[in-house]
Parts: C-alpha cells; sequence; structure tokens
C-alpha cells in the first residue's frame, strides 16, 4: 500500500508536476435515486491538490448526477462530501463556488450578448475595478489572450470555454470540474487546453477530468476512476493501467443487453451499395461525395462546426442542399420531402434527443410510435396495434421501463436514446 | 457606408433618433403646422405615459417574459386614485396608495411566473382580466369625473418650462438607467434574459430577478395611471384598456428584444415618444384616429420581424469570423 502510494509520488514528480500531499475532495459512499430509479449506488472518490482526476462511464452511469451534487446542482440522498477534510454540503451553485468548486459545463452557459468581462465577473461581490485587475491577472497567468470587452456571440466554442475556465479562476476555484471540454474543440484547441490544464495543476489545482477519449486520459490525467452502473469499476493511478483495463471496466456492462462482439468487416461489394451520394453542397459543406453499401457502417468525424450535422440534415431533407446528388436505392432523393425520404426507408437519428429526438413528458409507447403514426391508421389511430409495436420494440431493445405508458422522461439517458432509435427501427427501414 | 448603417442599427438609440427627425420633417412637409413649437410640447407631454410604462416593460422584457397587464394596471391605478381624491384623502397617501396597489400586481404577476413557473403571457393575461374586472367592480363601472383642481394643478407646475409629469418620467428615466448600466445587480436583469440556464450556474438569484421585473413594471403602470388622472382630470371605465399592445410595440420600436437581453430603457423611452409621435401625426395626416391600434400591431410585427432576421445576420457574420478549424485528423481519437 505504502509503496504503491511512495510509487504515484515519484511517477508524478518524474512528470514534473507537483502535487501537494493533502487530499481535497472526498465523496464518501454517495447514494442518489430518481424516484425508483437508483443512479448512484455508493460512490466513493478521493481528489487531491493538483491531480487531474478523469472520470469515465458509458450513458447513464451516473457520471453527470454525481458532477451535479458535486457542484451543487442536486441533493444527494444518502453520503458526505468533505473539501480539504471539512464535510460540506452544496445546496446551490453558489455555494458550491464559495468552497472552490466549479464545474465548466459541456456546453459552455454563455450570455451572448453581455461583454466577456461581464460574463466572467457576473455574481461575483466586489468593486468592478478590483475584478477587473483580478480578471487580466488570471488570464495573464494562463498566458490566454482575450479581448475583455468584446461581445461573448463573437466567441468560438473554445473561446467560451475558457470564459468558463476563468469565471471558475476568478472565483478562487479549488477544484474545476471539466465536462468532456473536448467533444467542442480542434486537436490546436485542446492541445492548447492541456496545456492550461497542466499548469492550473502546478497552482495546486485539483481538476475532474469527464472524458470518453481514452487516448486522452493518458495524455493527461494522473488519477483515473470508471464509473458502471452507479458504482465505481475500477480506480487508481492511470500509470497502472492500459487501455484494455478500461474498455474492460467500462463496457462489462453491456453485456445485459446486447453482445459485444466487434462489428463484422467484410468488404462491401459495389453492386450492393445503397446510397450514392455525389458532389453535395451548401452553405455548411463543400463537395462531398461518398457511397453506403449494404451491411456497411460508415462513420463521419470532424469536430463541431465542420458540417457533420449539417450533411446529415441534408441527406434526409431537413435542410436544402444547392449542388450535387443524393440517391437511394437507386432513386434521386434531392426533391422529395423528410416525410417521403422517411417512407422510402431512411431515417435520421438527431444528435442532441432532448431538442430533436425524444417527446419527454409522453409516454414510452407514444414516443415509439410517433414517426410511424401514419402507418397505424387511415384516420383513427388503432390502440390495439399501437400498443402492440410499443411492446414490441421496449421488449426487442431492451428498454428498461417500468411499463409502455411511463413518461421518457424519467427514464435514464441511455433508455432514453434506444427509445429514439426504437421510433425510427418501427418505420420498416429498406436495406 | 454599408458599415456605417449597420453602426447606426447596432445603436439602436442613435438610429430611432434620426427615424425620428426624418419622419418629423416628412410630416411637416405635408403640413407644416407639425412643426410648431406648440405641438411639439403638447406631443411630449401626450407621450409620457407610455414613455413611463415603456421603461417599466423593458424589465420585464429584458428577463425574456412579458407583461400584458399593464394596460388594465395603470387603469385600475387611475381608478383608485381617482376615487381616492374625491373622498378628500391627502395627495402624498393618494401617491402611495396607488402605488402598493401596483406593486401587489406586479407581486402576484412575479410570484406565478418565477416561482409558481406559469409562462410570462398566461399569468399576466389572467391578471389583465382580474385588474380590468376589479377596477369595474370598485367604479361600479362609473366614471370618476370632478377630480379636484388642487391635483390637477399638479401638472401645470412648470419647472424650468418643463412640467412636473415630464420631471417625474426624466427622473424614473434617469434611475433605471443607472439601475441598469452602472449596477451589478441591473446586470442580472440582462444576464437572466440572455441565459437563465448560465444565470442559475453562475448562481445568480434567477428567480427573485424575474419577480423584481415584474413589480418595476406594474408599478410604473401606477405612476403613469396617477399621471393619467393628473393629465385628463378625470378617469373613463376603458382607462388604458388596449395601451399593452403600444407599451410593448414602443419598447421594441426602441430596441428592446422580445427574446431577451436585448436593450436600454433609453431606447424604450425614445421608441415611446417616436411612438406618439406617429400616433399624432395621424391628425397632421388626415388619417382617422381609428388606425392607431392596426398601426402599432403592424408597427409592432414590422420591427420584430426585421429584428430576428438583422440578429441572424449578425451572428451569421460572427461564425463567420471564427477561423475554420483544420482537417488533420493525425492524432486519432479513441471513442469508447
Amino acid at each position: 500500500m505504502i509503496a504503491t502510494k511512495l510509487c504515484k509520488r515519484l511517477l508524478i514528480r518524474l512528470e514534473g508536476v507537483r502535487i501537494v500531499r493533502d487530499v481535497l475532495l472526498e465523496v464518501e459512499n454517495m447514494h442518489k435515486a430518481f424516484s425508483k430509479h437508483k443512479v448512484l449506488k455508493g460512490v466513493t472518490l478521493h481528489i487531491h491538490h493538483g491531480e487531474t482526476f478523469a472520470l469515465i462511464g458509458g450513458n447513464g452511469a451516473g457520471k453527470s448526477t454525481l458532477m451535479k451534487i458535486i457542484s451543487g446542482l442536486e441533493n444527494s440522498d444518502h453520503g458526505e462530501i468533505r473539501m480539504n477534510q471539512v464535510p460540506v454540503t452544496f445546496s446551490s451553485p453558489n455555494e458550491a463556488h464559495r468552497h472552490g468548486v466549479h464545474l465548466v459545463p459541456q456546453e459552455p452557459l454563455i450570455f451572448p450578448n453581455l461583454t466577456v468581462e461581464e460574463n466572467i465577473t457576473i455574481g461575483i461581490q466586489g468593486h468592478q475595478k478590483t475584478l477587473q485587475k483580478n480578471v487580466r491577472e488570471v488570464i495573464k497567468n494562463v498566458g490566454w489572450d482575450f479581448n475583455l470587452q468584446q461581445t461573448a456571440i463573437e466567441l468560438s466554442i473554445a473561446e467560451q470555454q475558457l470564459v468558463e475556465v476563468t469565471r471558475g479562476l476568478v472565483r478562487k476555484a479549488k477544484l474545476l470540474i471539466l465536462d468532456e471540454p473536448t467533444s467542442t474543440l480542434t486537436f490546436h484547441e485542446t492541445r492548447m487546453l492541456f496545456e492550461t490544464m497542466k499548469q492550473l495543476n502546478t497552482q495546486g489545482i485539483g481538476i475532474i477530468y469527464i472524458t470518453h477519449r481514452f487516448s486522452e486520459i493518458f495524455k493527461i490525467a494522473h488519477t483515473v476512476a470508471v464509473l458502471r452502473d452507479g458504482k465505481v469499476s475500477l480506480k487508481g493511478p492511470v500509470r497502472d493501467f492500459e487501455y484494455t483495463d478500461l474498455l474492460d471496466a467500462l463496457t462489462a456492462k453491456q453485456s445485459m443487453g446486447l453482445s459485444n462482439a466487434p462489428a463484422q468487416k467484410t468488404t462491401p461489394k459495389n453492386e450492393d451499395r445503397i446510397l450514392d451520394v455525389q458532389n453535395l453542397s451548401n452553405e455548411s459543406f463543400h463537395n462531398i461525395s461518398f457511397s453506403l453499401s449494404k451491411g456497411e457502417v460508415l462513420g463521419l468525424a470532424g469536430i463541431v462546426g465542420a458540417g457533420r450535422t449539417e450533411l446529415a440534415e441534408a441527406l434526409i431533407g431537413i435542410t436544402s442542399v444547392k449542388e450535387g446528388t443524393i440517391q437511394f436505392h437507386k432513386r434521386k432523393m434531392n426533391r422529395l420531402s423528410v416525410r417521403k425520404r422517411m417512407n422510402e426507408g431512411m431515417v435520421y437519428i438527431p444528435e442532441d434527443r432532448h431538442k430533436n429526438g425524444i417527446f419527454s413528458i409522453q409516454s414510452v409507447q407514444s414516443n415509439l410510435n410517433a414517426a410511424q403514426l401514419h402507418q397505424l391508421s387511415r384516420f383513427l389511430i388503432s390502440k390495439r396495434k399501437e400498443r402492440l409495436s410499443g411492446l414490441h420494440y421496449i421488449d426487442k431493445l431492451k428498454i428498461k421501463t417500468e411499463h409502455a405508458l411511463q413518461r421518457v422522461q424519467q427514464l435514464s439517458g441511455g433508455n432514453q436514446q434506444k427509445v429514439v432509435l426504437g421510433k425510427y427501427l418501427a418505420l420498416s427501414l429498406k436495406y | 457606408m454599408k458599415t456605417f448603417l449597420l453602426y447606426l442599427l447596432q445603436r439602436r438609440e442613435l438610429s430611432i433618433v434620426c427615424f425620428m427627425v426624418i419622419f418629423v420633417l416628412f410630416v411637416g412637409t405635408v403640413n407644416d403646422d407639425f412643426l410648431q413649437l406648440n405641438s411639439m410640447s403638447l406631443l411630449l407631454s401626450a407621450s409620457i405615459i407610455l414613455f413611463i410604462m415603456a421603461i417599466g416593460q423593458s424589465f420585464v422584457l429584458i428577463t425574456s417574459n412579458i407583461d400584458v397587464s399593464v394596460g388594465s394596471t395603470m387603469g385600475l391605478s387611475a381608478a383608485v386614485c381617482g376615487t381616492l381624491l374625491m373622498q378628500g384623502v391627502s395627495t402624498w397617501i393618494v401617491f402611495l396608495t396607488v402605488i402598493a396597489v401596483g406593486a401587489t400586481i406586479g407581486l402576484l404577476n412575479g410570484i406565478g411566473v418565477s416561482f409558481l413557473k406559469i409562462p410570462a403571457i398566461i399569468m399576466t393575461l389572467g391578471m389583465l382580466g382580474m385588474a380590468r374586472g376589479a377596477m369595474l367592480l370598485y367604479t361600479e363601472g362609473m366614471w370618476i369625473d370632478g377630480i379636484p383642481n388642487s391635483y390637477k394643478q399638479l401638472a401645470r407646475v412648470e419647472l424650468m418650462t418643463l412640467p412636473l409629469p415630464v420631471w417625474v418620467a426624466l427622473a424614473i428615466l434617469l434611475i433605471s438607467y443607472l439601475l441598469l448600466t452602472k449596477t451589478k445587480r441591473g446586470r442580472y436583469f440582462y444576464a437572466v434574459g440572455d441565459n437563465a440556464e448560465g444565470a442559475k450556474s453562475v448562481g445568480l438569484p434567477v428567480r427573485r430577478v424575474t419577480l423584481i421585473a415584474f413589480m418595476i413594471s406594474s408599478v410604473s403602470a401606477s405612476i403613469a395611471g396617477l399621471i393619467f388622472v393628473m393629465n385628463i382630470g378625470f378617469v373613463p371605465n376603458t382607462a388604458g384598456s388596449g395601451l399593452e399592445l403600444q407599451v410593448i410595440a414602443a419598447a421594441v420600436l426602441g430596441g428592446v428584444s422580445l427574446t431577451g437581453g436585448v436593450g436600454s430603457v433609453v431606447g424604450a423611452a425614445l421608441g415611446a415618444v417616436f411612438f406618439t409621435i406617429i400616433n399624432q401625426s395621424l391628425v397632421y395626416l388626415m388619417i382617422p384616429a381609428y388606425w392607431t391600434n392596426a398601426i402599432s400591431g403592424l408597427l409592432l410585427l414590422i420591427i420584430v420581424i426585421a429584428d430576428t432576421k438583422f440578429q441572424t445576420f449578425i451572428r451569421q457574420r460572427a461564425k463567420k469570423r471564427v477561423p475554420k478549424p483544420s482537417p488533420s485528423l493525425k492524432q486519432g481519437v479513441n471513442s469508447e
């Protein structure tokens, strides 16, 4: 035990990061349930001064709930939080700020019409002049370049995130929680963020780093914890683990659902082509050509703002294309409406399920049937068909719900996503 | 030239003054009576009620809500003011009571919207009916006539050639301007309207700010009611009905955005003046006064549509300035 501790310190020393030995935040035996659904089942984590602590976990593993509790957005049912060995409870973000805990959300919560400076200092007590001096100092310390007087609407997402971090630093944060910060950043911006994180570590600031990208953990984190099904399934110094260890700890969960076998990779034959996109262009993307064959999974990579969503929306017909052709099963789709394209057997599952994917206060059954309503009825909806179809997909996708008429809102994130998927599967797809 | 126009459009207070001057000159060429100093000062006095209420409404609009109850609140306040004066209650007590009436209505609106989570339009629409009903019950549908002269004289008290109500309006403008732009709490109104979720996450008292905005709006309507009685000298039972449309249109004309977070009280006040000019000019342009409501509504819609288009244009321009991300994928990304 002592040996591993010494080892860890030594390793961290070798990395050139000064680590203060004291523990900063202790989360002890944390429990939380929403109605009957248990989200956290006794989570214990210790984060030290000057440490970057990576937290990973699948959808619905309880990451976001845990972070909400730590940052004062949610109350826990049972369990204890200690800051610098003093027990604390945060009933509001304000209180968490006062104790030096600051959450940087995945999507920056910026006031677009206020200036950068106002965005940073809003809500802090104190004189404006001293605050301004404070902000300048913080920004200089981490080596950023901001025009404090420009309105925040003009900032890129990366800059908005830095504003969020600065908000925390100006409030003398001792613990920063970064919720998947790199999902919206370019590689260059990610590198810059990592530089900043390392620098903040040397100042003794602890960072909880939530991510989906394993490579980043090995690059930046000192310690890692994996959450699975509301419990910590693996925890320890990053050096002790390999890529596969993390993967195992993360994915054992999937055994309850779909099989975990890797996708079969067969080279698609040319004659099986079902989708053909030629020289597609509009305001958001330029000259895109690709084809998709039967049974093929085509990955579309790019950072936020590169035009992926826009391309997908153009394929399904939500937005129009300026040039190029979309051919699906040898049929030209360019002029068809979304509804017609769906009837042809092409569907789009949007990335933001809250905004575009689910009808949150409707039942699971209604959601599953929402896209195929016109197939269920001529004039009145057949109750029986609706129920059968609903139960079929609940069973097929193993959606965890109390009954078919439960509100989708009350389901966990992962199960909501299954409902979205089921909704489109219900429209007999063409392959 | 194009950038100059953009600059002008973004500084709403400036552009509205320009439009106003152009409009006044236009009406003046049609009918030069309009340019008389006399009719000008009459015009300013006529705009006072709208002026004060548009300032109050701005607070609510900036927090991304709407208050459609202000017309009735103004009517009820005027009725209370009138009856109390007729009963011989002293002026100061009348002032305090009427303002208390407004504050109560605002408090109820605020509690409904921020604590009971009723959409602002529904809450204040209900309040519109209730306040109007309360007024009719209170006055038994009668007009209040014969306000004591001593009270009516207040409207004619002049300080440095400007009548008292104008001074009151300017004082309200100054105070709200300072509150909104120079104090920390003023920023909260903008922040709440701009991004309520964000405001919560930085620990701002979102619900309290919303509640205060509604109270300011209702109190402004009460003050307008006091001035209404002073200026007109009697209270018809329709006092203030339909006024909410003009108030909202004036604020929006002055650059206060219906989507929240944008606008200034100076703009709203100028909007009120411009709005009154448009209405008053109808007489000089030989257009029947029945057009007033139609013009208010049309103006509101035109401005809102133009504003939305302009905002998307600005956003797109802002987006274009962001450098295109480099498509390098060399480092690779491992997803779960």
